[in-house]
């Protein structure tokens, strides 16, 4: 199935997805506008366009550079300094680049026999983030859920089973999010 | 039976009939403990595959009396193959415990050694020793199995020196020597060195 | 009528239910995987697998470390087959960097993911044989094993963690030496695989133990997401170097092997039978290895993509391995997450064991053939 046979079915199937400005490099990716839509356009992804394969859920948080308080150590980034480079600070953030406070979660559906693959993409508010959960649909987000939830912070609503899965019990906050900042629990210095 | 009397240390003399030797009841206590050094098999990451090939075919561990054990009750010696992240150090410690003294840990690996290069990962306990008392470190991402080997050699070579009997027990840092940093009371008193214990002279 | 004594009592018959944990120090979770069991009698009533012992939290470091760093950081989630690791985050970022892999890096890169495979499936071979009783074949499955590290010593150095796939290319080119060698090697390797199948896959009581045991229907392994040898165990035909072709992959000659039932015998044959699909894949690799340059031009020293995003995923030893791959103009990436394979195929564990007895647990549990280094990353 090419993207444009897919992009069609989609348009009449599922109106409500509008193809994203800022795809995922060779693959078609949708975006959803509201959370609401997502488990019925997954219902209709898997029942009747044969999306039953949920490959893989992921988040990104959209805030700015990565905090060096995240890290134990300060991290260095000039080890292999280009001559005559003038060394850099990490992180650091990109002029005019599109930073918001936002979390932008990431599903791709796959169809095994059509060899097709799609990403749906949502932007949720980075406050109270909230996404209703496809555990119902698609076994294989019960712990992918559970990642995204215990690095990011993202709830998802509906999931039997919420809780932390990588890390430790006293290891506060999500790790992934940009403004993370490491609090020292007894094995560090 | 293997034993060249020549390599036992502190050997006097083979009695006449060939059926006795004299020698001290130390050299033959650090004798049997070195050559029959019984690790765990305590895989963690990546160094333990290559812990695995040292057992295996190749390298053959079998050759240094080294046979692995899967339980700490029966091991003398903890290999920590590999990342100790902040979730696992309990359950290292726990099996630390569990295991008879004296025992040995060998720190396989950078990341076991200091973190390796998870140095400044937000989940990684940043050394072994943090934890546990370590007789060797082994470096290397992961160390060959060779370098492993020749860590073993070099346990041997501590172990052949330990003279439980003649310091009257265990030393203070096999004793006391976890730092174990769950405990509430913390561990101040100074490692002697053995020589500095009481002696018991022998004959 | 006399009372009721203790031995004319009608006997009430009460079980109670025991919760045993397994783990994390336990010879045959291949690492540090808990398991927390409750078992009425002998069957199991409830499972839960409990991750994160090894989680050394590598998307983080990603966005602090520079792209060339972040290839070192791929060897260590799925340590036993590292090549794919590293060629799947450069796929990713060759993406973003718009790099374009000259031919022979990519036949180069096939032929050491394939040499990687039959690693790591020597590996799961030797001890699944261990898991289920049988010593001997890990023995063997390590003699040859050593042999293929020789080979990847050559080429770059190490003997698991090797970051020879770089962004653009490969690290240094094969030399002639080496390809005398593998082709020596391939030939060494071929008899033994009957031999295999003579050793472990026939004996009556290894089938004894694993047909029939923890099978999963092709419906449900779906939905829960399973890829690698344990989709294919249960009858479904889907692998990435045939649905979404890499490196080339669909220029070479090679067949999927599928199971029937999806039971834990079928899972393992499976990755048997692609032993066999591996070795003839290398040696198209080499006989077709075209000349030419084995890096791009081009690669700076410290990449700064444009801004965009990437997913680039592989057929790896255990299951289909994804990166998804955000620049934002820096000289790190902005976000990594990687689609773990080991980490969703393990999730069905707790699915797969409830009902069964005590005794299986190691059966299924050795079958799905997991690497801790990947399931926590």
């Amino acid at each position: 199935m090419t993207q444009e046979d897919l992009l069609s079915k989609l348009a009449a199937k599922l109106p409500h997805l509008e193809k994203a400005a800022a795809p995922v490099k060779d693959y078609l990716t949708m975006r959803m506008g509201s959370a609401d839509d997502l488990i019925p356009s997954a219902k209709v992804l898997k029942d009747d366009l044969g999306f039953d394969y949920l490959e893989m859920i992921s988040a990104t948080d959209w805030l700015g550079a990565v905090k060096p308080e995240g890290y134990i150590r300060n991290p260095n980034p000039n080890v292999f300094l280009a001559e005559g480079a003038t060394p850099q600070s990490i992180p650091t953030a990109t002029p005019g680049y599109n930073y918001r406070p936002m979390f932008g979660v990431l599903w791709l559906f796959g169809n095994i026999p059509e060899r097709a693959r799609l990403f749906l993409r949502l932007e949720i508010a980075r406050e109270n983030a909230r996404v209703p959960s496809l555990t119902g649909l698609f076994k294989s987000a019960d712990w992918q859920e559970r990642e995204l939830y215990d690095l990011m912070g993202i709830r998802f609503e509906g999931h039997p089973n919420l809780i932390k899965i990588l890390t430790p019990e006293f290891t506060q906050g999500h790790p992934l999010r940009k403004d993370y900042v490491h609090i020292k629990d007894k094995y560090d210095e | 039976m293997g034993i060249i009397l020549e390599k036992l240390p502190g050997i006097t003399k083979g009695m006449p009939g060939g059926e006795l030797f004299l020698t001290t009841a130390d050299n033959i206590i650090d004798y049997a403990r070195k050559t029959s050094l019984w690790p765990m098999t305590f895989g963690l990451a990546c160094c333990a595959i290559e812990m695995m090939a040292s057992y295996a075919s190749r390298f053959d561990f079998d050759r240094f009396g080294v046979i692995p054990r899967p339980s700490p009750r029966q091991a003398d010696v903890m290999i920590v193959a590999g990342t100790v992240c902040k979730k696992m150090a309990e359950p290292i410690l726990e099996i630390y415990h569990q295991m008879p003294e004296p025992r040995f840990v060998i720190s396989m690996g950078s990341c076991a050694n200091c973190g390796g290069p998870y140095y400044d990962s937000y989940s990684v306990l940043k050394g072994v020793d943090r934890i546990v008392p370590v007789d060797v470190y082994i470096a290397g991402c992961p160390p060959r199995p060779e370098a492993l080997q020749y860590a073993v050699v070099k346990l041997q070579e501590k172990l052949q020196k330990m003279r439980t009997i003649a310091i009257a027990g265990a030393s203070l840092q096999q004793e006391h020597g976890s730092r174990d940093i769950l405990s509430s009371t913390p561990n101040n008193e100074p490692n002697l060195p053995p020589e500095a214990g009481p002696r018991i002279e022998i004959g | 009528m006399s009372p009721e004594t203790a031995a004319t009592a009608p006997r009430e018959f009460k079980t109670d239910t025991l919760f045993i944990n397994l783990g994390p120090q336990h010879p045959s979770t291949h690492g540090v995987l808990r398991i927390g069991l409750t078992i009425e009698g002998e069957v199991i009533t409830k499972a839960v697998p409990d991750v994160g012992y090894l989680h050394r939290g590598t998307s983080k470091l990603a966005e602090v470390r520079g792209y060339h760093h972040c290839v070192v950081l791929t060897d260590r989630w799925d340590y036993v087959s590292a090549m794919p690791n590293n060629l799947v985050f450069c796929l990713a970022a060759e993406k973003i960097l718009g790099l374009k892999v000259p031919p022979r890096a990519d036949a180069i890169r096939v032929a050491m993911c394939e040499l990687n495979r039959l690693a790591s499936h020597l590996l799961f071979f030797g001890t699944y044989g261990i898991d289920t009783g049988a010593i001997t074949p890990f023995l063997y499955a390590f003699r040859e094993r050593e042999m293929i590290l020789d080979l990847f010593e050559m080429v770059c150095g190490a003997r698991l963690t090797y970051n020879y796939i770089r962004l653009g290319g490969v690290m240094v080119d094969v030399t002639e030496d080496w390809i005398a060698k593998c082709r020596e090697f391939l030939e060494y390797f071929k008899p033994r695989l009957d031999e295999y199948d003579t050793l472990l896959s026939f004996n009556p009581i290894f089938m004894a133990r694993t047909q029939g045991i923890g099978c999963i229907s092709k419906e449900v392994a779906v939905n829960w997401g399973l890829s690698g040898a344990n989709l294919r165990g249960s009858g479904v035909n889907y692998d990435v170097r045939k649905a979404d072709p890499y490196c080339g992959y669909d220029q070479y000659q090679f067949d999927i092997p599928l199971g029937k039932t999806g039971s834990c015998w079928d899972r393992y044959y499976c990755r048997v039978s692609e032993l066999r699909q591996s070795v003839r894949i290398v040696e198209q690799a080499l006989d077709k290895l075209p000349a030419g340059p084995f890096m791009a031009t081009g690669v700076a020293k410290v990449p700064k993509p444009q801004p965009g995003e990437s997913y680039a995923h592989v057929e790896a030893s255990r299951g289909d391995l994804g990166i998804y791959l955000v620049a934002d103009g820096q000289a790190s990436p902005y976000r990594m997450h990687v689609k773990a394979p080991s980490f969703i195929n393990l999730a069905i564990l707790q699915e797969l064991l409830a009902g069964r007895k005590v005794a299986d647990v190691i059966a299924v549990l050795g079958s799905i053939d997991i690497v801790l280094g990947e399931v926590d990353r």
